[in-house]
C-alpha cells in the first residue's frame, strides 16, 4: 500500500477494518484497558500505536501491560505476556476490575438487545441453542467504567433484539434479584456501580446509549444509510440522533494492521 | 501425607472415584492436564462433579466421553479453534447433563473461599444477570440442595445487605473439590511446584482441593527448584501424587515449552458436532492407543516438533499462523 495521508475511501478497504478502526477510537491515552480475543485485540493495539501511546491493556487470564512483537490469538497466549509488567493471574485483575480501576473493556455476544444487555450463553434462552456462556464477559460488562461491544449485525437482525433472550451481561436496564423488577443498572450496583455499555459497533453502524440507558445510532458506515441499520435491528431503533457518517480507517491504520500488528494474517486475512 | 509419592497417570487416575468432585489448573487450551483427562476417559470414571474457573477443550472431552455429572463453570470453548464445547452444548440441549452456570469471578471466589477455609465470598459481579435469576437454579431444581451432598451448597447464591456500606452484594459458597490435576513444566522430587509463565488461578484451585495430582513436564532435584523460593508456587506438602509426563498437557498449550496445537483442537472440534463424531474420535485417540506415550506416538515428531516453543520468547517463532 503506498503511503498517504488521510481517509481511506470507500472501496480502500473492508468491513472488518473499519470496524477495527472505530473501536480502537474509543480508547483515549493513559486508559486501562481490558481486551478479548480477536478484533479487540487488534483494536487496542492500532490506539496503542495511534492515538492512545500510553493506554494499558490487561488480558483476563492474568497479564498486565505486555508489548507483543507477535499478535497474540488467545487471551492465555504467551504472546500476550511478552515484556509485560505482570504476569499473575484472575484474582490479581478480576480484583482490579472490580475495584474500579478498568476504564475501557472491550467484548462481543452472540445477542445485544435495546439496554445493551448482552447474551452469549443461550440463544433463545435455557431451552435454546447453547454458546460458550459467560466467560469473564458478564464480570467485564458489569464492573468496567465503560464497554464498547463489538458485534456483526448485516443481514442478522436476530442479534439486535429488544430484549435478549438470556442476560450473561447486565446492561443499563436490568432485574433486580430475587425479586426480578426491572430497574436501572445504578440502582442494583449502588456504591459498587463503574459505569456500563458506552457503544456497540457493528458492520453498520456506531450505536451510544442515551440517559435512558436506550440504544441510539450515532453514526453510520460508508455504504450504509440509518434506515438500513434500522432494518437489521429487531426492535425500532432511534436514528433521530445519527451524526453522519463514521470516519472510514486513516491509510496509517491500515498499514497498521496489515503490516505492523498482524502481519501474518491472522485476523485481517 | 507429607511427601508426595511419584506414580504412572494410571495408578495416580485410579485414585479418583466415580462421583467426586475435581477440578484442574490452566486456562481455557492453555496447561491443561491432558494425558489425565485422556486417562480418566479411559478408566471410565462416571458422574464426576467439575467445578472450573473456566472450561475448555478438556471438559468438553470428558463430557463427550460420558464422565461427567454435574458441570459448573462460566465457559466452555476452544477458543479461536471451535465456536463453543459442542459436546457440553449437545449434552445441555438434551437435558442430559446437570449444570450452573458462573461468572468467571462467582467461580474463583467459591474457589478462593475454598482454599481460604471460609464459608463465601462476596462479589458484585454480574448481578442482574440470568445467572442469577432463581429459575436457572438448575442443582436447585434437580433437588440436590438439600444437604445430603457436601459438595452442593444449600443455596446456589445469596444477596446480602452488607453492613459497612449498606450496598447489595452476591455471597457465593465454597468449592472444595476432592481432586484437582494440575500440568506445569516442573515440580521437585518432594513436590515444590513451579509454574512459568502466567498462573492464572492455579494457587486458589490447588489449595481448595483436598487431594492432589501434579503432573510436570520434569520432575527435577528439590534443590534445584529451592535456590529460588520466589519463583515457586506451591510446597509439596500439598500435593498427593507427582506424575513425569513430557507433552501431557497436549493439545493445550504450554508457555515457554509448546504451543497449543490448534489443528488438532479444531477437528477435535469439528468431530464433536455430534456424538457419533465424538465416539469415533475417542476411539481413535483415546481407547485407540494403549497409553499416553503411544498417543504421543501416534501424533508422531514432526508433528510435535512444530509446536516447540522458543525458550526466549515463550512461543514458536516458525509456526505458520496465519493466511500470510
Amino acid at each position: 500500500m503506498e503511503s498517504k495521508k488521510g481517509h481511506s475511501k470507500p472501496g480502500e478497504f473492508k468491513p472488518m477494518d473499519l470496524l477495527a478502526c472505530a473501536a480502537a477510537r474509543e480508547v483515549k491515552d493513559g486508559e486501562i484497558v481490558f481486551a478479548g480475543t480477536g478484533l479487540p485485540m487488534l483494536a487496542i493495539m492500532v490506539a496503542q500505536h495511534t492515538q492512545a501511546p500510553t493506554a494499558v491493556c490487561i488480558y483476563e487470564s492474568g497479564s498486565i501491560d505486555g508489548r507483543p512483537i507477535d499478535l497474540p490469538t488467545s487471551v492465555a497466549d504467551a504472546r500476550c505476556s511478552y515484556q509485560a509488567a505482570v504476569g499473575d493471574g484472575l484474582t490479581d485483575v478480576f480484583g482490579q476490575l472490580q475495584s474500579g480501576k478498568v476504564d475501557l473493556a472491550y467484548l462481543g455476544g452472540a445477542e445485544v438487545d435495546l439496554y445493551g444487555n448482552v447474551n452469549c450463553t443461550f440463544m433463545g434462552g435455557p431451552t435454546g441453542k447453547r454458546l460458550t456462556g459467560s466467560g469473564g464477559n458478564s464480570d467485564i460488562h458489569s464492573l468496567a467504567k465503560r464497554s464498547v461491544l463489538i458485534m456483526p449485525q448485516f443481514g442478522q437482525k436476530r442479534r439486535f433484539v429488544e430484549r435478549v433472550s438470556y442476560i450473561t451481561s447486565p446492561g443499563w436496564k436490568i432485574p433486580h434479584w430475587p425479586d426480578k423488577e426491572w430497574v436501572p443498572k445504578q440502582q442494583v450496583y449502588g456504591p459498587a456501580f463503574n459505569g456500563g455499555p458506552a457503544a456497540v459497533i457493528s458492520d453498520m453502524g456506531v450505536y451510544r446509549f442515551d440517559e435512558k440507558g436506550e440504544m441510539y445510532l450515532d453514526t453510520v458506515h460508508p455504504g450504509f444509510t440509518p434506515e438500513e441499520c434500522r432494518e437489521n435491528c429487531s426492535f425500532d431503533l432511534n436514528i433521530s440522533k445519527c451524526k453522519g457518517e463514521t470516519l472510514t480507517p486513516t491509510y496509517e491504520e491500515l498499514e497498521l494492521l496489515y503490516k505492523v500488528i498482524d502481519p501474518e494474517g491472522i485476523i485481517m486475512k | 501425607m507429607a511427601r508426595p509419592k511419584i506414580v504412572s497417570l494410571t495408578e495416580a487416575v485410579g485414585q479418583i472415584k466415580d462421583g467426586d468432585m475435581l477440578t484442574f489448573g490452566g486456562f481455557t487450551v492453555w496447561r491443561r492436564p491432558m494425558a489425565a483427562i485422556y486417562e480418566l476417559i479411559r478408566q471410565k470414571k462416571r458422574n464426576l462433579h467439575l467445578v472450573e474457573v473456566n472450561g475448555g477443550t478438556h471438559d468438553d472431552m470428558l463430557v463427550g466421553a460420558g464422565c461427567v455429572g454435574i458441570w459448573e463453570s462460566s465457559w466452555c470453548g476452544h477458543e479461536l479453534y471451535g465456536k463453543f464445547g459442542s459436546n457440553l452444548a449437545r449434552k445441555i440441549e438434551k437435558g442430559e447433563i446437570l449444570y450452573e452456570d458462573w461468572a468467571h469471578i462467582h467461580i474463583l471466589n467459591r474457589l478462593t473461599a475454598g482454599s481460604k477455609g471460609l464459608p463465601f465470598l462476596p462479589t458484585y459481579a454480574a448481578m442482574g444477570s440470568d445467572m442469577l435469576n432463581p429459575e436457572n437454579d438448575n442443582l436447585g431444581k434437580a433437588g440436590l440442595r438439600d444437604g445430603s451432598n457436601p459438595h452442593i451448597g444449600k443455596l446456589k447464591y445469596a444477596m446480602y445487605q452488607e453492613p459497612f456500606t449498606n450496598s447489595e452484594i452476591v455471597l457465593v459458597p465454597a468449592a472444595n473439590p476432592d481432586w484437582c490435576i494440575t500440568h506445569v513444566q516442573m515440580v521437585g522430587a518432594e513436590g515444590t511446584v513451579r509454574v512459568d509463565g502466567l498462573k492464572f488461578s492455579d494457587q486458589e484451585v490447588i489449595k481448595a482441593s483436598k487431594h492432589n495430582i501434579i503432573i510436570a513436564e520434569q520432575v527435577v532435584p528439590e534443590e534445584y527448584l529451592r535456590r529460588e523460593p520466589t519463583r515457586n508456587m506451591i510446597g509439596g506438602y500439598l500435593v498427593d501424587y507427582i506424575v513425569e509426563q513430557p507433552w501431557g498437557a497436549h493439545p493445550t498449550g504450554l508457555y515457554g515449552v509448546h504451543e497449543p496445537d490448534g489443528e488438532f483442537i479444531s477437528n477435535f472440534f469439528k468431530a464433536t458436532r455430534t456424538q457419533e463424531g465424538f465416539d469415533q474420535w475417542a476411539e481413535e485417540w483415546i481407547f485407540g492407543v494403549k497409553d499416553f506415550q503411544e498417543y504421543l506416538s501416534k501424533l508422531g515428531i514432526t508433528r510435535l516438533e512444530s509446536l516447540k516453543a522458543n525458550p526466549a520468547l515463550g512461543y514458536s517463532s516458525t509456526m505458520k499462523r496465519g493466511s500470510r
